[in-house]
């Protein structure tokens, strides 16, 4: 890139974080964006794992009895609208407004908080109804995507706050507004994951019932109970 | 390392970014940041945001409203529209909201390669596992692993003491319809289906020609012989109760039969199985024809 420094004159107003690089782009961003799409990978697979064994289940209780849609379409509207005050604080980042930066970061903590309060919610009340993690593949499939999902979503709240705090604390170490839009892309990135988990586990297979005679799984079953005499 | 066009392209566009980005920022319109070619650095405000959150909101609750006809719940022609929306939300979140419609491209490239090989994973995923399940052919049949070990874990499990906290039962209104896969011969009875299906009485009794448990006493003949058994007890009241109550009496050799049988066995393996009023008088019905 010494073609490019030897061309140009300084820019009159250097960012903070702009450094020279072979792609253009802030090495920190660009390993943002890599890591989330290997998450994408990552939740792919729990996604695919929850699909494969959908409908499997030959014991209860089975999604149509325990799958809430219309809670869980609060807290998806909760989430989404978490997105929008995260975006809302990146853009105060990037105006320089400090204060308005930490009232977006908590009203995004606030939002991300009540979609961890709902998904704790629901998770003790299927406990409490008989759907323990190892229940059957409905119950091992769904909590572990959507509790990875959960620690996510929990991990990121600790992101932004310490941003918050920092911001809060002084100015000499408030976070750039590339820090907040780092943290503001991985917000983002939970967000989409469960536009996706919503659509798929709550909106289509929350209807779910056991699998119809004649399944290889209920032929599974019985050739077993078959054996065990 | 030689810079190439497109790089030094990028590299002024993000300078002119840089010094406009403030009058950039004020000038982007609705319709230009949402449709329009907008330089690099460009962002939106609180005009745009808000606008993206209600239509993602809207979005949200057309979703929802697809599914609360009953009709529609579970069945494969929402899939579709469903899926639709949900692309149109997940991709105005990543266009908009983490900005990759203002970013360098090679952003997008890295993401949609990530999003691409993760839905190829789950593609190759799903398909492997849960669509394609070929036969064994012919000549694999001696090497199938014989299931004798199952039958021994299933005794080992059986005999093993109880803990102190059984899970709770499942929800009996499932298993009524869960009861017809219970892979019962065409024309059973519905106490038959039972018997060998949700009920799981073929795992510990013998019925010839349909059960072959033996962790409980035969029941070949039970109409004939129920009657005998308490003074007093008629074959159906025996039946009855020998199901509610399955340890206020257990057979044995007293009744002419070859053993004893473990006494509290059999209220301790039902214990997670919940049978409704209707179920449990099928059952009576089924084995009462047994003579």
């Amino acid at each position: 890139m010494a073609h490019a420094d030897t061309t140009h004159a300084p820019p009159a107003h250097p960012p903070a974080h702009e450094e020279e690089t072979t792609t253009g782009i802030n090495h920190r961003k660009l390993l943002m964006w890599v890591f989330l799409g290997s998450d994408c990978l990552f939740f792919g697979s729990l996604i695919a794992t929850y699909m494969v064994y959908r409908g499997q289940s030959i014991v209860g209780p089975y999604p149509r009895d325990i799958i809430d849609v219309p809670i869980t379409t609060v807290s998806t509207f909760v989430l989404l609208m978490s997105s929008f005050t995260m975006v809302m604080g990146v853009a105060a980042a990037r105006s320089g407004n400090q204060k308005r930066l930490i009232q977006w970061l908590v009203l995004t903590i606030i939002l991300g908080g009540t979609f961890i309060g709902f998904q704790v919610y629901e998770f003790n009340l299927f406990r409490v109804e008989g759907l323990r993690y190892e229940t059957n593949l409905f119950s091992s499939t769904f909590f572990t995507l959507t509790g990875f999902h959960g620690a996510h979503v929990t991990l990121g709240l600790f992101w932004l706050a310490c941003l918050a705090i920092m911001a809060a604390r002084n100015p000499a170490g408030r976070p750039s507004d590339l820090d907040v839009d780092i943290a503001g892309l991985y917000w983002h990135f939970v967000d989409i994951v469960w536009i996706v988990i919503f659509t798929l586990l709550y909106l289509i297979g929350g209807f779910d019932g056991p699998p119809e005679a004649g399944h290889a799984a209920v032929q599974g079953w019985n050739w077993v109970t078959g054996l065990i005499s | 390392m030689s810079t190439n066009p497109g790089q030094e392209a990028v590299l002024a566009q993000q300078e002119h970014a840089a010094h406009d980005e403030h009058a950039a920022h004020e000038d982007a319109g609705i319709s230009q940041f949402f449709f329009g070619r907008v330089p690099e650095g460009v962002h939106g405000g609180l005009k745009q945001y808000s606008l993206l959150a209600i239509f993602l909101g809207i979005i949200t609750l057309v979703e929802f409203l697809i599914i609360v006809p009953e009709g529609l719940q579970g069945s494969g022609v929402v899939i579709a529209p469903l899926v639709i929306l949900s692309v149109i939300k997940f991709f105005c979140v990543v266009a908009f909201f983490m900005h990759l419609k203002f970013e360098n491209p090679l952003l997008w490239q890295i993401f949609v390669a990530g999003l691409v090989l993760g839905l190829i994973v789950a593609l190759s995923l799903v398909l492997l596992f849960g669509v394609f399940r070929p036969t064994p052919r012919a000549f694999s049949e001696p090497r199938i692993e014989p299931f004798e070990h199952h039958v021994e874990d299933a005794h080992a499990v059986i005999e093993r003491p109880l803990p102190d906290e059984l899970p709770p039962p499942a929800n009996p209104a499932d298993l009524a319809p869960a009861a017809p896969a219970g892979g019962a011969a065409a024309g059973a009875s519905p106490g038959q289906t039972l018997f060998v299906g949700t009920a799981a009485c073929a795992s510990c009794h013998t019925i010839q020609g349909v059960a072959q448990g033996v962790l409980g006493p035969p029941l070949d003949g039970i109409a004939s012989v129920a009657g005998n058994r308490i003074s007093g007890y008629s074959a159906e009241e025996y039946i009855r109760e020998s199901i509610l109550e399955p340890d206020a009496y257990t057979a044995g050799s007293a009744d002419g039969l070859s053993q004893d049988y473990q006494e509290g066995l059999m209220s301790a393996t039902m214990a997670g199985i919940v049978l409704s009023d209707e179920d449990v008088e099928a059952l009576v019905e089924f084995l009462l024809q047994l003579r």
